[in-house]
């Protein structure tokens, strides 16, 4: 497919959620049965009845909260709003669930949310006002049970977490990432072992590939690397990685 | 056939039968014409025909098949056979000892003849009466009751195989033996059928060979050396071509050549080429060429594995030599007779195989990934290749004939074949040519030349552009050099020393970083004066100096004595410093020179510590140079030649550290390649899978370098990180090529 097409289409459909306040799904499909026209497809969305299905909100309320924590300077929410937004919720800013949050905003920046991501997903939450948010919280955090959901989230915290005009993430920043999102019931028994070797043998940022990779070797290799297939095309730090700990386990045996 | 003789006139519906008429007829007449035709075959079998009237005998038989007695005249010359056979049994088994074949073939030769008159005389019958019953012709039938009664009678049968056994097996022993009765006998079964002879006679001859030749295998192996064994089973192959020949049917060869092959041969062949002290080898060693022929045309008869043993063996052989080779420690102090000693192995091996081994092709090629094998296990074996082709075009081709130039080069290019990491010799054969056509040092230019023809058809035109353009420098250089002179000539400038300016295209030579060194006034004045002229003629280039590839000579006196010294420049900078002051520390030299710590050092160390040629005396004396050393000028230095060169103590062979920048480099420029190839192959495919790149990707640079899967692995992550590439969302081995 040509990425520049996909491109655009990703823009326009993040265009068309902002103004109606819809689901992806509902975005791209009104899109899609409209020939990926913006307008056409708004026009749609409202005439079908679909914007039934998005759970009415005061929008006052929304703006009240995104006034209340936006920087003065510019206009979206920074670093320190997102801190003060942390508190007013009672959960920490580390906490995984703010991950899961910032997903379900559409957020492309860790730390960092710009009036339509804020007012529009909010909207499309149906939460307006702390209380609400609160309340879905537990819910949000359960969503990491579900594999697919799961699996959508770690990929998205790469980007998320990037800095943007960077195709690497910064391995320390990955290191606290992977700690975030392997940890709990999702835990993954060598995460402190991958750390410690990339520490010590690459010390240098993390593709995206090797990020999404990571995510299916914990998936489906066993932990005694037995079903490991040298040539089944793992990018070449799970390579050395393998090697690094069977040669460790190597030596225990001793 | 349905219908015999009706069936023309069914279709008409008509029916033609013969006219019939009574015929009256004596009532014992079948009894009387059989007793005339019975007593006459009986005549013929005593061999008593003369008397008979062959008319009178053919009209008997015709008439009595005319007459409906075929049945019985059939069974009647069946039984009468039968019971002559019997007699004629009875008289062979009574014959013993030698006189037994005789007596058998003589009977048989009467046999014959009887039965071939009894068949001319029952011709009718053989016509009518036999095809219309479906009964054997009257011959075969006297050669199948030849075949029951006397062949198969059971004394004669073991009697005739036991005789013609014990017969076949003195032959082989050695003794002389009258080979006609065999013949007439073997002759005599093959006519009985050829069932009859491999039943009676084959089959069994078979089998007492296989054992006779599994025996003597045994002995043999226990008391011969290899080619002595060879000979004997080489022998007795033909002995058993040459018997069948002689007294066996044609038929017979190749069953007995295949259980001789395998006796002799096949069961014996690993234990054969294995052979201590004389096997394959010990030929191998030796250079017996004859003794492998020999192996090579046995073995060659077994067909599951005999040849591919030996080129197993052998290739093993020349794998482990090899290795031995290329790991002797010793021997990789000197590269130059590291190399000879690879190609006197080559010759050897092409020797054997030219000579010894028919020329096998698939021989020539197990030698070839022998070599390749064992060469590559060297990793400076692309270094060590460039060296002996430095030394052979510097000086070792002085006197050569054009001829022998070539062909030492030509030998050398085939082991430059077996070289996996072309691109590293590429790196080396490009800092020898350097070398040598900087210092003016090549001996011929048309062995330059040739040996880059030879690498061009080898390798490319990508290979040796940049070595061709080195040429075209250096040619250039020259006019560059003649105009310059000329100019400074018409000018009336004289630079009090003579400048010899090579220009070199900066890509194309393997160049160090330039170092700078600090030229005395003189020389600073020289260089000022080429770089005016130069940058003139070709406006927006830039000159850098290579001082430290450049050669300066000097006159210098020692007392008395006058000396020309050839040194190069760092060295020449260093001693015009003793111009001005007879001693001095090196730390006074370095701040006066600038010159690099490494190459100061090399260098301080030619002038001071090389024996005879100390033109410097150096305070303390070492061999190793000092940071705190002090250095003065050797009044005392004498030598008897007026010219002296002074090399600089470099190794001709790279040192550890020299070696590891040239690997890191070698590497770095693998990357484009690699990525390169990469991409190109995935333009065409669009998606393939990981191995599938792999493999395509080493195929593709094979003829340059063998790429390190893990290396490919790192350039196609790279590529992924680079968009070039993606993974397949739904199969992660699967990479996709983005437009």
């Amino acid at each position: 497919m040509n990425r520049g097409s996909k491109i655009k289409e990703k823009e326009k459909a993040s265009q068309f959620k902002t103004i109606t306040g819809a689901s992806d799904k509902v975005a791209t499909e009104c899109l899609r049965a409209t020939g990926w026209s913006v307008e056409a497809a708004i026009e749609y969305f409202y005439s079908s009845g679909l914007q039934a299905a998005v759970p009415s909100v005061d929008m006052k309320g929304i703006e009240a909260l995104f006034a209340k924590y936006k920087d003065a300077a510019d206009g979206a929410i920074r670093a320190e709003g997102v801190g003060s937004f942390c508190e007013d919720l009672g959960v920490d800013p580390s906490d995984v669930v703010m991950l899961v949050l910032s997903w379900r905003l559409n957020a492309a920046t860790m730390c960092e949310y710009t009036r339509d991501e804020f007012v529009g997903g909010l909207q499309r939450l149906g939460c307006d006002s702390l209380e609400k948010i609160k309340r879905r919280l537990p819910e949000m955090r359960g969503e990491l049970k579900d594999p697919a959901k799961w699996r959508e989230v770690y990929h998205y915290a790469f980007a998320w977490a990037k800095e943007k005009n960077q195709k690497c993430l910064q391995l320390d920043v990955a290191m606290g990432m992977w700690q975030l999102l392997f940890a709990e019931e999702r835990r993954w028994q060598y995460i402190d072992d991958w750390c410690a070797f990339l520490q010590a043998h690459h010390n240098r940022a993390i593709s995206r590939d090797t990020w999404v990779q990571l995510f299916e070797f914990v998936r489906t290799v066993k932990p005694d690397f037995s079903n490991f297939d040298e040539s089944a095309a793992w990018p070449y730090l799970i390579d050395e990685f393998v090697d690094y700990m069977r040669q460790r386990q190597a030596v225990a045996e001793d | 056939m349905a219908g015999r003789g009706h069936g023309l006139g069914r279709g008409l519906g008509l029916k033609i039968e013969p006219f019939k008429h009574p015929i009256t007829m004596d009532p014992n007449y079948a009894d009387k014409t059989w007793k005339i035709l019975e007593d006459a075959i009986h005549e013929i079998h005593n061999q008593n025909a003369s008397g008979l009237s062959f008319e009178e005998l053919y009209r008997n038989a015709y008439n009595m098949v005319l007459h409906k007695y075929g049945d019985r005249l059939y069974n009647g010359v069946a039984a009468a056979l039968t019971r002559q056979l019997q007699a004629v049994a009875a008289r062979v088994e009574a014959a013993q000892g030698e006189s037994f074949l005789k007596e058998l073939k003589a009977r048989w030769d009467d046999h014959i003849k009887s039965t071939q008159m009894i068949r001319d005389i029952l011709m009718y019958m053989d016509r009518t009466y036999v095809t219309q019953q479906h009964k054997t012709p009257v011959f075969q039938l006297g050669l199948d009751l030849w075949r029951d009664h006397v062949v198969h009678h059971p004394v004669i049968q073991q009697r005739m195989l036991s005789t013609l056994s014990d017969l076949i097996a003195k032959e082989r022993a050695g003794e002389v033996i009258e080979r006609s009765l065999i013949r007439a006998t073997t002759q005599m079964l093959v006519d009985l059928g050829p069932s009859v002879y491999e039943a009676d006679f084959e089959r069994p001859f078979l089998a007492a060979a296989a054992d006779f030749y599994a025996k003597e295998a045994q002995a043999f192996i226990a008391s011969c050396d290899c080619p002595q064994y060879l000979r004997k089973a080489e022998r007795r192959l033909s002995e058993e071509v040459d018997r069948v020949k002689l007294y066996l049917d044609a038929s017979t060869e190749a069953k007995i050549t295949a259980v001789v092959e395998n006796e002799l041969v096949r069961e014996q062949m690993r234990a054969l080429v294995e052979m201590e002290g004389s096997g394959l080898v010990a030929m191998l060693r030796g250079d017996r060429f004859d003794d492998l022929a020999r192996m090579y045309a046995l073995l060659r008869r077994v067909a599951d594995g005999g040849l591919a043993l030996m080129r197993q063996v052998m290739g093993d052989h020349v794998k482990e030599t090899g290795r031995q080779l290329v790991n002797d420690p010793e021997r990789q102090k000197d590269p130059i007779s590291w190399v000879s000693r690879l190609l006197e192995e080559r010759d050897k091996y092409e020797a054997v195989v030219a000579r010894g081994l028919n020329d096998d092709k698939t021989f020539r090629n197990a030698l070839n990934q022998a070599f390749e094998a064992f060469v590559n296990l060297s990793p400076r074996a692309p270094e060590y290749i460039s060296l002996f082709i430095d030394d052979r075009l510097r000086k070792g081709l002085k006197g050569a004939s054009d001829a022998d130039v070539e062909a030492v080069l030509d030998k050398t290019m085939a082991l430059f074949r077996y070289l996996q990491e072309k691109d590293v010799f590429e790196k080396y054969y490009k800092q020898h040519l350097a070398k040598r056509l900087l210092s003016g040092r090549t001996v011929s230019d048309d062995a330059e030349r040739g040996m880059l023809v030879k690498l061009k058809t080898e390798c490319g035109y990508q290979f040796t552009s940049k070595l061709e353009s080195m040429f075209t420098d250096i040619r250039t250089s020259r006019d560059t050099l003649a105009d310059f002179r000329s100019r400074l000539a018409t000018k009336g400038t004289d630079l009090g020393l003579d400048l010899t300016v090579q220009v070199l295209t900066t890509g194309s030579w393997p160049t160090q970083g330039a170092a700078k060194c600090a030229l005395p006034a003189e020389m600073e004045r020289c260089c000022e004066e080429f770089r005016d002229y130069y940058l003139n003629a070709h406006s927006g280039r830039r000159l850098t100096w290579q001082l430290n590839m450049g050669t300066a000579d000097l006159r210098a006196q020692f007392g008395s004595r006058r000396h020309e010294l050839t040194v190069s420049t760092y060295q020449a900078v260093i001693l015009l410093l003793f111009n001005e002051a007879d001693s001095l520390s090196y730390k006074e030299i370095s701040a006066a020179t600038e010159i690099p710590t490494s190459d100061l050092k090399r260098s301080l160390q030619s002038l001071a510590c090389a024996k005879g040629k100390n033109v410097l005396t150096k305070t303390p004396m070492s061999k190793e140079v000092d940071e705190g050393d002090a250095f003065a000028f050797n009044d005392k230095f004498s030598a008897k030649l007026f010219k002296i060169k002074i090399g600089t103590v470099s190794a001709s062979k790279e040192g550890e550290a020299e070696k590891n920048e040239t690997r890191h480099k070698v590497e770095e420029d693998r990357k484009p390649q690699i990525e390169a190839a990469i991409v190109r192959i995935m333009k065409s495919r669009k998606t393939l899978d990981h191995n599938a790149i792999i493999t395509e990707v080493t195929r593709q640079l094979q003829p340059r370098f063998v790429p390190n899967p893990a290396v490919i692995k790192k350039r196609i992550e790279s590529l992924i990180e680079r968009e070039f590439l993606e993974r397949d969302p739904n199969d992660r081995k699967t990479y996709r090529y983005l437009a």
